[in-house]
């Protein structure tokens, strides 16, 4: 058990949190104006490849993390516009995203590399593995603030909630929306972007494994409020650290190692007992999902 | 729309989001009915992933055109085939590439992979003209070549090289998914460094028991990250692209007087060049010759089906030396190495086969 819980435990629950922290608040500001966003997946994906691509071709991550950003805004537009301009189900939209985004680098690093959804691997001195961390830590107490201390945050917070409302009050409905989806695309953006350019040094097939799913479980796990949701992320990183640093370590009393598949349930298994035990009714925005018809 | 619903909607929706399929035509070379038509099917990790399927890859690429991918000549002659391939984007999605192939009249079909070995099964009994291959299962059928490699032979050889480099006495293993066959490397790795240093640890991590498992390189240096904070100092990694997250791993670890503090051990493929000076060979598995014999047996009329095994007698598995890495095993390793793999050969020595009933 000594060999368990060690300082690396909490940098390695750090270093997987920050990815899940990242989508997680995208997500926060795209729902809580009001539209769902299944797409976090592939947003991360379109930042991962984009971030790796760009820093590969030009030497300079600070670049690589920019080209993430403008390509995590690149397909939010495209979720904002068909969800808020033409008023398409926006579960759908998002997983029609996800399904192109799996795809697409795999096309483009075709072109660019003649590989098939891999990127050139990077030396370490191309690679930001604690920037996006960092950002990631001060995203939380900065989003709090934009949420419930700027005239933005409640406007954002009354077009996901009531949003004929604050209409009749003088609120573009759209013009909120569009930014708070816009915002989740920068976020996820260099939530992928961390993945293939800070945690690893290439961009894979697939990468991102379900993390942008696991950000929004977190999202609606910390009730769509950002200090809730990032503990939740943190909850995520932790366990799954546990179950790294597990592996090989804890023995059965027989002696024997414990099965991988047990260990590796881990995560799962303490995710359900917190759900069930303490996290309580998660309520959602009231006009999530609801495309706004003007009267 | 309430949130159960809407929660619902979400998860089946994710369910179905890894629904495509990576379809590549190589260079249109005219469909001349006369030439041998070869199909190949990689696995999930894709043929870039500087690994396994990139083995195969090289394997049918040198078959084609007698070069290795990257365009220097690969020593064989190029057998005038022609050469389409698949990367399926899913496990549901092999047995339709497969079928693709078999219905225009493909003269061999290769699958590459564990995964593959029911589907080659199934579909090679529907086309029982049709000649196929699969790398690394077995089947018995009379039109179907397997081709098996003893991992547990090369896997000694970089196990004895790794516990004669650790300077803690600790090692790690990194797998991807957890089977069998990677047991199978796991199991000659671990024997073989205990041939030189029996009180050695050998600390072993997979990344994942399903075949996300492959492509998941973060997770691979996170693992990578925790056997070193428990001191092993040599990691073997087989694990795809996850692997390269223990590349990774090391580099980060950095060098004292130059030198690495900690190394990794390639597989499959030859990993040297990957981050040169961190890693300390690799075993390299010859899926391209074994798959390039294959096609050559075609393309001469010669094929056989049944088991193919290439052991290091067959030169199909070893450890790879080369200008990356000359400087960073001892001479007397070598030495120990190569003399390790002659007794193997010899029968002398016999590893264990982990997959073995």
């Amino acid at each position: 058990m000594r060999e368990l819980f060690t300082a690396s435990l909490v940098m390695s629950t750090l270093r997987l949190a920050t990815p899940l922290v990242l989508a997680a608040l995208g997500g926060l500001f795209s729902e809580r104006a009001g539209v769902i966003n299944i797409a976090l997946e592939g947003i991360m994906l379109a930042g991962a490849f984009t971030a790796a691509a760009v820093t590969y071709a030009v030497g300079n991550p600070w670049v690589g993390l920019l080209g993430g950003i403008g390509a995590g805004m690149l397909i939010a537009a495209i979720h904002a516009l068909a969800c808020i301009r033409y008023k398409a189900d926006q579960v759908v939209t998002g997983t029609a995203i996800n399904i192109l985004m799996f795809g697409m680098p795999g096309f483009l690093s075709g072109a660019f590399f003649l590989s098939s959804g891999s990127t050139p691997q990077l030396p370490k001195e191309q690679l930001i593995p604690y920037t996006p961390m960092v950002m990631a830590g001060l995203l939380v107490p900065l989003t709090w603030y934009v949420l419930y201390r700027t005239p933005f945050g409640l406007r954002l917070r009354s077009v996901g909630e009531n949003p004929a409302a604050a209409d009749a009050a003088g609120v573009s409905v759209p013009l909120i929306r569009y930014s708070g989806v816009l915002v989740s695309g920068v976020l996820a953006g260099i939530g992928g972007a961390y993945l293939s350019i800070g945690q690893s040094s290439l961009f894979t097939r697939n990468m991102t494994s379900g993390r942008g799913f696991i950000g929004l479980a977190a999202l609606i796990f910390g009730k769509w409020r950002p200090v809730q949701t990032m503990l939740a992320c943190v909850l995520f990183g932790f366990t799954e650290a546990v179950s790294i640093q597990m592996q090989g370590v804890v023995k059965l009393p027989s002696g024997e190692d414990i099965p991988v598949q047990f260990i590796q349930m881990v995560p799962y298994l303490l995710t359900i007992i917190v759900l069930a035990g303490f996290i309580g009714r998660s309520r959602p925005p009231r006009a999530l999902g609801l495309p706004y018809e003007k009267e | 729309m309430d949130r159960f619903t809407l929660f619902l909607r979400a998860v089946l929706l994710c369910v179905l989001v890894p629904a495509g399929t990576a379809c590549h035509r190589q260079r249109d070379s005219a469909d001349d009915p006369s030439r041998i038509h070869v199909g190949i099917v990689f696995d999930i990790g894709g043929k870039d992933d500087r690994s396994f399927n990139a083995a195969a890859f090289a394997g049918v690429t040198c078959a084609e055109t007698g070069k290795w991918p990257k365009g220097d000549t690969c020593g064989k002659p190029a057998l005038e085939i022609v050469l389409r391939d698949i990367e399926p984007g899913n496990p549901t999605s092999i047995e339709p590439a497969m079928r693709a192939f078999a219905e225009r009249g493909y003269d061999l079909i290769i699958g590459v992979g564990f995964a593959q070995a029911p589907i080659v099964e199934t579909v090679a009994k529907d086309y029982p003209r049709i000649h196929f291959a699969i790398v690394d299962g077995v089947s018995e059928l009379p039109n179907v070549a397997s081709l098996i490699f003893k991992e547990h032979e090369g896997s000694y050889l970089v196990g004895l090289v790794a516990a004669r480099t650790s300077r803690t006495g600790i090692i790690g293993f990194l797998g991807g998914m957890d089977i069998g066959l990677i047991h199978r490397f796991e199991k000659g790795y671990e024997e073989g460094a205990r041939s030189v240093n029996p009180n050695i640890r050998v600390i072993q991590n997979y990344v994942g028991v399903t075949d996300a498992a492959w492509n998941n390189p973060g997770k691979g240096k996170e693992l990578a990250l925790a056997q070193i904070g428990k001191g092993a100092d040599v990691i073997f990694t087989a694990a795809g692209n996850s692997g390269l997250g223990a590349f990774d791993a090391v580099e980060q670890a950095g060098r004292v007087n130059g030198r690495a503090t900690h190394f990794v051990i390639g597989v499959d493929s030859n990993q040297n060049m990957v981050k040169p000076g961190f890693v300390l060979t690799s075993m390299v598995k010859r899926v391209d010759n074994a798959v390039y014999a294959i096609v050559q047996d075609v393309v001469n009329g010669k094929f056989q089906a049944g088991i193919h095994v290439y052991g290091l007698g067959q030169d199909g598995v070893g450890y790879s030396m080369d200008q990356y890495n000359k400087d960073l095993m001892a001479p007397e390793t070598v030495r120990e190495a190569e003399d390790a793999k002659k007794k193997i050969i010899a029968g002398q020595i016999t590893v264990t086969d982990a997959m073995a009933k």
